[in-house]
């Protein structure tokens, strides 16, 4: 069996190209996941019973903030990407930390943000748009916090054990999982965010 | 779709051969990240210009909604391309239609579900 | 501390689950439960059982798994069913009380569709897509053995309902409000939901496996066009359920927080809308139905050929109608709530894609008659069941057309006039091709033949059955009788319907139970298959020993036509497949895991941290998935070696050595 050299170093073997086919699948089955939630949301945009109504409950500030740090960690992954296939292991292992940590702090900002509509008395309890939302945003960053999971656990696998076949494959569908995690979040940030406030 | 192929070779059960001819070419190897850095500032320059088209109301709410939603799929565009190394791959891509369907679907459950949720087809 | 043991056995133990029939299954279940452990025990097979089955990922093993858990569960939804058709034999008729009614119906549609149908599909492309496109494992054998054991615990949630908290009651598709806090206190339900989420992600975790498997692992030479119709069928409906079951997840979801975390999707007093639930459960049910008939399609497409000694008649058009189906079944999901009134323009348009969904079937029919048209046909089991298949499905598909008619569908939607249509679908088409293939493939899975003599009368007694029992129906829904309706009074009319239908679903457990009979027998009195090819079939699953080595393929077949192992018995070219001594390279396979079996264990007890809203619990179960993952994720050496001195011997054992 001949291992042809001009394939990317990820898909040199060919168990682990299988592999990442099988994520993007999996990304496949993501995209209807948060289609449907896009769809409940637009549906139950306007259905904001007694409570309050996306202008009111919107500030783009911290949002523009969010937007931006998921952007740069999406840089610093594809980053991350580009040292490990120069065989550079801490350039990349140190880009993947520095994503996980954005991710975290994203995390932490949306968390913050909600925690400040629900003391507002804002819960989902108050109307079906205010669930949709809060679902919506939710979904997204339960993701991005089993993204920060995952990067954690991959970077000890990257320290312990360096730059394996298996290890490169994993880089690779973790950049995968953040990068559509990143399109994900700009189609909520214009749809939810910019629309709801304009 | 698939055509005839070299199967001189030992098989070895893992379904090398059915794809080992057209082996994508799609690698560049830089020395320098200049597409990430690229595509990293496009992307913060639409998203910045998204934000200032609804911070200082440039646009009707109609066109606006319209061009911030055109924005997102450019950017959705740039990510996938750039970031996500589309055309990589080993043999056919077949990630290629699976995702063609994935964004076919996802849209179409959005539209239809818009379509018949809003009851706007008239009352019967 | 008295008070809180009160309190967790009223949660427990409520009325509901108090009734004797309920108690007399507790009892027999614990002693049959307690039996087993005892076997178990004393004839030391604790270790046999871990090793060879437990943390198996062999696909051949798993397809056994989910076949058999496929089985007890038709039974259970048997008994279900039978039930239904008991209380109604009759007017005024008290078998059960009507909360029992309801949850039985709940049970028996749920068990149906997602424990009995769909793992019995899957146990088929188990055992046989692998073996049919020359692989020696799906793509990723251990996400293989992950999706059994979430079906296991979606399938244990949803059975163990009963007698622990209560059952579901708002049926199958438990419609908001319904299934809302409200309307549907207790716990009944959350066992509904979280059953169907963990079993669902152990559905879409198979498709992308099987999308995989055959987009990746073909054997040399098998290109798209030359693939096995069963193969294809697989590739589809992968690729339905890729796409189908996430809205599912959606609608129990989002069903979840609104009972568990009064969020207010379907409140309508916080302006939600119970409607969006049916328009999101119909966008995962529709193509669902397809998930479920795809399979038998492919099935019939395997049969056919091979017990009429004639290639597949129409293979592109074949191919091209499973296409067009799939496709179209995307876009048809609204004639299920017409009458939610959307509107004309959207009633129409869906009333028209469903109607088109005929054409292609249409085409599939026609494809089957003339394959056999002018063959050597034999009535084997499995020709039985193909044959009774073509007019059941026509009648079934024929209704179907009736009921997209959109003023029609106003009239008998919701009626015995639909459960008799998708009863006629999914039992004439689904089951009955599901069984067609299970006696068409068991002596591949266990190495011996079923009677087929007893397997005739099962089909006889099956399709009698079946007939007597929804023809009735059918007139029962022109003549208002309702779905779900737990009794009825006499003078309507509906007694003789309704009392002829309840005798048809006796001749239909008696069917079940000649079947249960064939494969006890048959397993007493083995017919054991040396050849590996006791039908002369013509893909290469029939060009490997019955059952098929661990390795599956000694030696990968090249393939260069279609029915690959038909045209290597006609050029006489059938030592292809066998091994010379000197040629034989190692084989990796994976390593046997606990990780999914164990990931199993942590959905159930995080599944049942939700179920009672004990919370701490379900944190722990969450902890639990995400450690098991972590020590997947750590676990190095997952492959194991096979040298070639045991495979030359394991081949050689089974005269498949060249000479």
């Amino acid at each position: 069996m001949s291992t042809p050299t001009t394939l990317p170093k990820e898909f040199q073997d060919q168990q682990e190209s299988i592999r990442i086919m099988g994520f993007w699948v999996f990304l496949a089955t993501d995209v209807a996941l948060f289609g449907c939630l896009f769809s409940v949301y637009a549906v139950f945009r306007s259905r904001v019973a007694l409570g309050p109504t996306p202008h009111q409950i919107f500030s783009l500030g911290p949002v523009l903030l969010e937007t931006l740090i998921l952007l740069t960690s999406s840089f610093t992954i594809s980053l991350s990407l580009f040292a490990a296939r120069r065989d550079r292991l801490k350039p990349a292992l140190y880009c993947l930390i520095l994503t996980l940590l954005l991710g975290a702090s994203f995390v932490t900002l949306e968390i913050r943000e909600f925690s400040h509509d629900v003391m507002a008395g804002h819960t989902w309890h108050q109307s079906a748009f205010l669930s949709a939302f809060f679902t919506l945003v939710g979904t997204h960053g339960s993701h991005v916090t089993f993204g920060v999971v995952w990067a954690i656990m991959l970077s000890m696998q990257l320290a312990l054990r360096g730059l394996t076949v298996i290890n490169r494959r994993k880089l690779y569908t973790f950049a995968l999982y953040w990068h559509f995690l990143d399109i994900v979040w700009i189609f909520l940030f214009s749809i939810v965010y910019l629309t709801g406030i304009a | 779709m698939q055509m005839e192929r070299d199967i001189s070779h030992v098989p070895t059960g893992r379904g090398d051969e059915v794809e080992i001819h057209g082996l994508a070419p799609h690698l560049h190897m830089t020395r320098f990240p200049t597409q990430q850095i690229i595509g990293y500032l496009v992307s913060l320059l639409l998203t910045l210009f998204a934000f200032a088209l609804v911070a200082y109301h440039w646009l009707p709410l109609n066109l606006l909604v319209i061009v911030v939603v055109c924005l997102a799929f450019v950017q959705g565009a740039i990510q996938l391309g750039i970031y996500m190394h589309l055309r990589e791959g080993r043999g056919t891509l077949w990630h290629l239609p699976v995702l063609g369907l994935a964004g076919f679907v996802g849209l179409g459950i959005v539209g239809f579900s818009i379509w018949i949720m809003l009851f706007k087809s008239g009352v019967s | 501390m008295k008070a809180w043991a009160i309190h967790l056995m009223k949660l427990l133990f409520p009325p509901r689950v108090l009734l004797p029939d309920i108690i007399g299954i507790d009892i027999g279940l614990t002693i049959a439960a307690l039996a087993l452990l005892v076997y178990l025990t004393k004839t030391h097979r604790w270790g046999w059982l871990w090793r060879e089955w437990l943390t198996t990922v062999d696909h051949k093993r798993i397809g056994i798994m989910y076949l058999i858990a496929a089985l007890i569960m038709l039974f259970r939804g048997g008994v279900d069913a039978l039930m239904i058709r008991t209380q109604l034999i009759g007017p005024h008729e008290h078998f059960m009380g009507i909360q029992q009614y309801d949850e039985v119906f709940t049970t028996h549609g749920t068990v149906m569709i997602f424990f009995m149908a769909m793992p019995l599909v899957i146990a088929l492309f188990n055992v046989a897509v692998p073996l049919m496109i020359g692989a020696r494992d799906v793509a990723f054998p251990r996400l293989n053995a992950i999706s059994f054991w979430l079906f296991a615990v979606g399938a244990i949630l949803l059975n163990v309902s009963f007698s622990i908290g209560g059952s579901p009651d708002a049926g199958w598709t438990s419609y908001a409000p319904y299934s809302e806090l409200a309307f549907d206190p207790g716990v009944g339900e959350n066992y509904f939901l979280l059953s169907l989420q963990v079993a669902g992600i152990g559905t879409i975790a198979t498709a992308v496996n099987f999308l995989v498997t055959v987009l990746r692992l073909r054997a040399p030479g098998m290109s798209l066009s030359k693939m096995p119709v069963f193969a294809w069928s697989a590739l589809i409906t992968s690729s339905l359920i890729l796409f189908a079951f996430p809205p599912l997840t959606v609608a129990m979801g989002l069903t979840m927080l609104d009972r568990l975390f009064h969020a207010s999707f379907f409140t309508v007093s916080h302006q939600g809308m119970p409607m969006m639930y049916v328009n999101l459960f119909w966008i995962f049910g529709h193509p669902e139905v397809y998930i479920l008939i795809m399979p038998a399609f492919g099935i019939f497409s395997e049969v056919v050929p091979t017990f009429s000694r004639k290639a597949l008649f129409g293979y592109d058009a074949m191919v091209v109608s499973l296409l067009a189906i799939s496709f179209l079944s995307y876009g048809v999901w609204v004639h299920h709530f017409f009458e939610m009134g959307a509107g004309p323009t959207v009633n129409v348009f869906f009333g028209l894609s469903t109607m088109l969904i005929a054409i292609p079937t249409g085409v599939k029919m026609f494809n089957w008659i003339f394959t056999m048209w002018g063959g050597r046909i034999r009535l084997t089991v499995p020709m039985l069941w193909q044959l009774s298949f073509i007019p059941t499905f026509v009648v079934g598909g024929a209704t179907g057309v009736m009921l997209a008619v959109v003023p029609g569908d106003y009239q008998y939607h919701n009626t015995y006039f639909l459960i008799a249509h998708f009863h006629n679908v999914i039992v004439g088409g689904t089951v009955f091709g599901l069984l067609s293939g299970m006696y068409y493939w068991w002596s591949k899975m266990f190495g011996w033949q079923l009677n087929q003599r007893q397997g005739t009368w099962a089909f006889a007694f099956f399709f009698a059955g079946f007939w007597l029992t929804f023809m009735p129906q059918y007139f029962l829904g022109f003549m208002g009788m309702v779905r779900r309706m737990g009794t009825y009074p006499a003078g309507l009319g509906w007694t003789a319907f309704n009392f002829w239908s309840t005798i048809g679903s006796y001749l239909m457990a008696i069917g079940f139970l000649i079947m249960v009979y064939n494969i006890v027998w048959s397993r007493m009195h083995p017919n054991w298959d040396t050849t590996g090819d006791p039908w002369d079939g013509r893909t290469l699953e029939w060009s490997l020993p019955s059952p098929a080595p661990i390795y599956n393929f000694a030696r990968i077949p090249v393939v260069h036509e279609r029915d690959a192992w038909w045209e290597m018995k006609l050029q006489d070219r059938t030592d292809e497949v066998k091994i010379s001594v000197d040629s034989v390279e190692p084989i990796h396979l994976p390593k046997n895991s606990p990780m999914p079996i164990i990931l199993g264990l942590a959905f159930l007890v995080g599944s049942i941290g939700m179920v009672f809203s004990w919370f701490w619990l379900a944190i722990l179960g969450a902890l639990g998935i995400v450690a098991d993952l972590a020590y997947g994720s750590f676990a190095d050496q997952t492959e194991i070696t096979l040298d070639p001195h045991y495979i030359i011997e394991t081949e050689s054992a089974l005269g498949r050595l060249q000479s």
